[in-house]
């Protein structure tokens, strides 16, 4: 589904992404776990579209297509998400008016009708009470005043309504206390299937606890410095990143 | 003495004089000494003036257009709705009340009130021809014909003195539900000036919504030289509107003053859709103790349009509060500049401001300045401001497209969130309904963001 070869991207400048290689196939699960300023955040928006973010190298194929001569909203339309880690306020624009607006993108896309008002509403509400987020999110602006948990909800609920093929969610764990933590890995969850795949991008492994990843990798200096199972994970929460840093010198 | 000037000069010696005369022939006599407003003074930095100043101006008549009769503006106002919506000039067709509100509407062509049987019959307003009035009573309007003042952003009021035909006079007594509506039409051509003129006059204890709307028929119209003068009893309420919505080769330049006495409160709107060049000023006196203004302005530049706002509030009395917020957007090749001056005199303690301006550039080619003061004379005050301008948040702009929106809805979107400051305040829906959709088909994607609201 998505296989990246030896992308490198630079950011204000500075090289962030050093030589990345990594391949998801559909159904599976994949954490990438590393310290702060490994590259983590910068991969996903990278993968994202972000466009002040230079890729200087590589390649990025997308169930075959050229990721990277496709626009942000192209990818995403391809059923592409990325689960923000620091999702972005929009005073003034309805949050369930933007949901139904990228709906409607992808929809269209895909040469399928526009959404019924009353469907969408319906569905929205159900993944709304799936996700235990109170009524009052229809109509409030996009994470407008939302507590960090809040936020984190709604990515995960814009993601349930989209159903992409590809999720991204970067560090959609930091900040939740633990029944929201369950809560966003039910979602996450439910979400698994054999023709589509997660990519979780985290600073801990206490997600990995209830969205169990197929492989682990550890992203540092802007590349993968190893890959395991979810064992590996494990480790690193028991043997810090030091670990793997002082491995690939020795 | 510019072409401009020779011409108003004519129009002035050959006009039959009437009961005004004094009064006028003060004012033209200062307008003469003074001339034009040139790119030197104070609130004319940022318009230059002299391509008008060069051309000669007819009075303009006061002939009846088509669209002014209420029949034609109902069936007009049906015809835009169906209308395209990639029409990027408002026209005379928009309608600031929907076809079902009851509205009172009063027209003036050219500046001339049409003051015929069909006149509204409102509970609580006295509506009148304000040169009537004035040969039957002149003391009860002596007071909105100030002395002549040499203040620069009073120059063109000066000529509108000396000039105006004829204006309404409007007189409201009570609190009064209708809103009521003065359509400004403005038709003929670039060679002739209107003077409008409109007195709002609130007893104490009334309250009213008056919008007023420029529109014109046709792209040429008149230069338009507008004034408004408002008066507010003691705890009289007023929600006043003024729209520009011209076409693209409309000029307007019109000044809007407001008095306001104990515990009074006006909310005013300043919308700028239309019009070429729109130059609008605001000057409102909190005279007595408790007086409150809330000014809103949502200042639109589309293609080459020009639009200049100036606000000059002062608190001349304590506990006075004033409230601005200035939402302006430039695409484009446009230039949009709002100067907000707030005066707190001696004396006025306990006065409380708030200016708050923010742009929103839309195009590398368009151009924003803002400009809060203060003056303060006054020790125990509160006055806070703050200017920003800036692009469209890339942030928020990767977030939608990161969510499959085009990127012409996504920018629309934004857009009209940043101007929902504006929008929000204003009570009368419809007058809203019709400024948003009017100001969405100058955004890009129009069509889409018609769906969002």
């Amino acid at each position: 589904m998505l296989k990246i070869s030896d992308l490198t991207a630079r950011v204000a400048g500075k090289e962030i992404l050093t030589g990345v290689n990594l391949t998801v196939n559909a159904g599976e699960v994949h954490a990438i776990m590393g310290p702060n300023g490994s590259g983590k955040s910068t991969l996903a928006q990278v993968l994202a579209g972000r466009e002040d973010y230079e890729v200087t190298r590589g390649s990025v194929t997308f169930e075959g297509q050229d990721l990277l001569a496709m626009r942000a909203e192209e990818r995403a339309r391809a059923g592409l998400f990325l689960g923000f880690q620091y999702p972005v306020e929009i005073p003034g624009v309805n949050n369930v008016y933007l949901l139904k607006a990228a709906l409607n993108a992808k929809r269209k896309a895909a040469g399928e009708p526009e959404v019924d008002a009353y469907e969408f509403l319906a569905l929205i509400r159900q993944k709304m009470k799936f996700m235990q987020m109170s009524e009052s999110f229809l109509t409030r602006g996009v994470n407008e005043g939302f507590s960090g948990g809040e936020k984190k909800r709604n990515e995960v609920l814009q993601m349930l309504v989209l159903e992409p093929k590809l999720a991204i969610l970067d560090e959609t764990d930091s900040g939740l206390d633990i029944d929201a933590l369950k809560v966003v890995s039910t979602g996450v969850n439910s979400l698994r299937d054999p023709a589509r795949a997660v990519v979780l991008v985290t600073h801990y492994q206490r997600l990995l606890d209830y969205v169990i990843p197929d492989q682990v990798h550890v992203l540092s200096g802007g590349r993968i410095v190893k890959s395991g199972d979810k064992s590996l994970a494990q480790e690193l929460e028991r043997r810090g990143y030091d670990w793997v840093m002082e491995a690939q010198v020795a | 003495m510019s072409a401009a000037l020779r011409s108003f000069e004519t129009q002035w010696r050959t006009r039959a004089p009437d009961a005004l005369q004094p009064i006028r022939d003060a004012a033209m006599e200062r307008f003469l000494k003074l001339g034009l407003p040139s790119l030197r003074d104070e609130t004319w930095r940022y318009t230059d003036l002299r391509a008008l100043g060069a051309q000669s101006y007819r009075e303009a008549g006061c002939e009846t257009p088509i669209a002014a009769t209420p029949g034609a503006a109902a069936s007009s106002a049906a015809a835009s709705s169906a209308a395209a919506p990639s029409a990027a000039t408002p026209s005379a067709s928009l309608s600031l009340v929907s076809a079902g509100q009851h509205a009172a509407t009063l027209t003036m062509i050219n500046g001339c009130p049409v003051l015929d049987a069909d006149l509204p019959d409102i509970n609580g307003v006295e509506i009148n021809s304000i040169s009537e009035l004035y040969k039957q009573d002149s003391a009860r309007l002596r007071g909105f014909f100030e002395p002549a003042s040499d203040a620069d952003q009073r120059r063109w009021v000066l000529l509108n003195t000396a000039l105006f035909i004829d204006g309404l006079y409007l007189k409201i007594t009570q609190p009064v539900s209708t809103p009521i509506v003065i359509r400004h039409v403005s038709t003929g051509d670039g060679a002739q000036a209107a003077h409008p003129r409109v007195i709002i006059d609130a007893s104490p204890g009334a309250s009213a919504t008056v919008i007023e709307h420029h529109l014109s028929e046709g792209d040429i119209t008149p230069l338009n030289n507008s004034n408004t003068h408002i008066a507010l009893g003691k705890g009289a309420r007023l929600e006043h509107y003024r729209v520009f919505a011209s076409g693209a080769g409309a000029t307007h330049l019109d000044a809007l003053d407001i008095d306001q006495a104990q515990d009074s409160l006006c909310r005013q709107f300043t919308i700028a859709l239309g019009g070429g060049l729109v130059r609008s000023s605001l000057e409102a006196r909190l005279r007595q103790p408790g007086a409150s203004l809330e000014s809103y302005s949502l200042l639109v530049g589309h293609q080459d349009r020009h639009v200049d706002c100036v606000n000059i509030v002062t608190h001349a009395a304590p506990n006075t509060q004033s409230r601005q917020t200035a939402r302006a957007i430039a695409g484009d090749v446009s230039r949009v500049i709002f100067n907000s001056k707030v005066i707190v005199d001696a004396g006025a303690n306990g006065a409380d401001s708030k200016q708050s301006c923010r742009g929103l550039l839309l195009s590398p080619n368009a151009e924003i300045d803002t400009r809060p003061q203060l003056e303060i004379h006054a020790d125990e005050v509160k006055c806070a401001h703050g200017a920003t301008t800036g692009r469209l948040d890339p942030d928020m702009l990767f977030y939608m497209l990161s969510r499959g929106l085009d990127r012409e809805t996504a920018q629309s979107l934004l857009v009209y969130a940043f101007l929902a400051d504006v929008l929000t305040g204003m009570s009368v829906t419809s007058a809203r309904a019709a400024i948003e959709n009017a100001l969405i088909s100058q955004l890009p994607d129009s069509q889409t963001l018609r769906k969002f609201r």
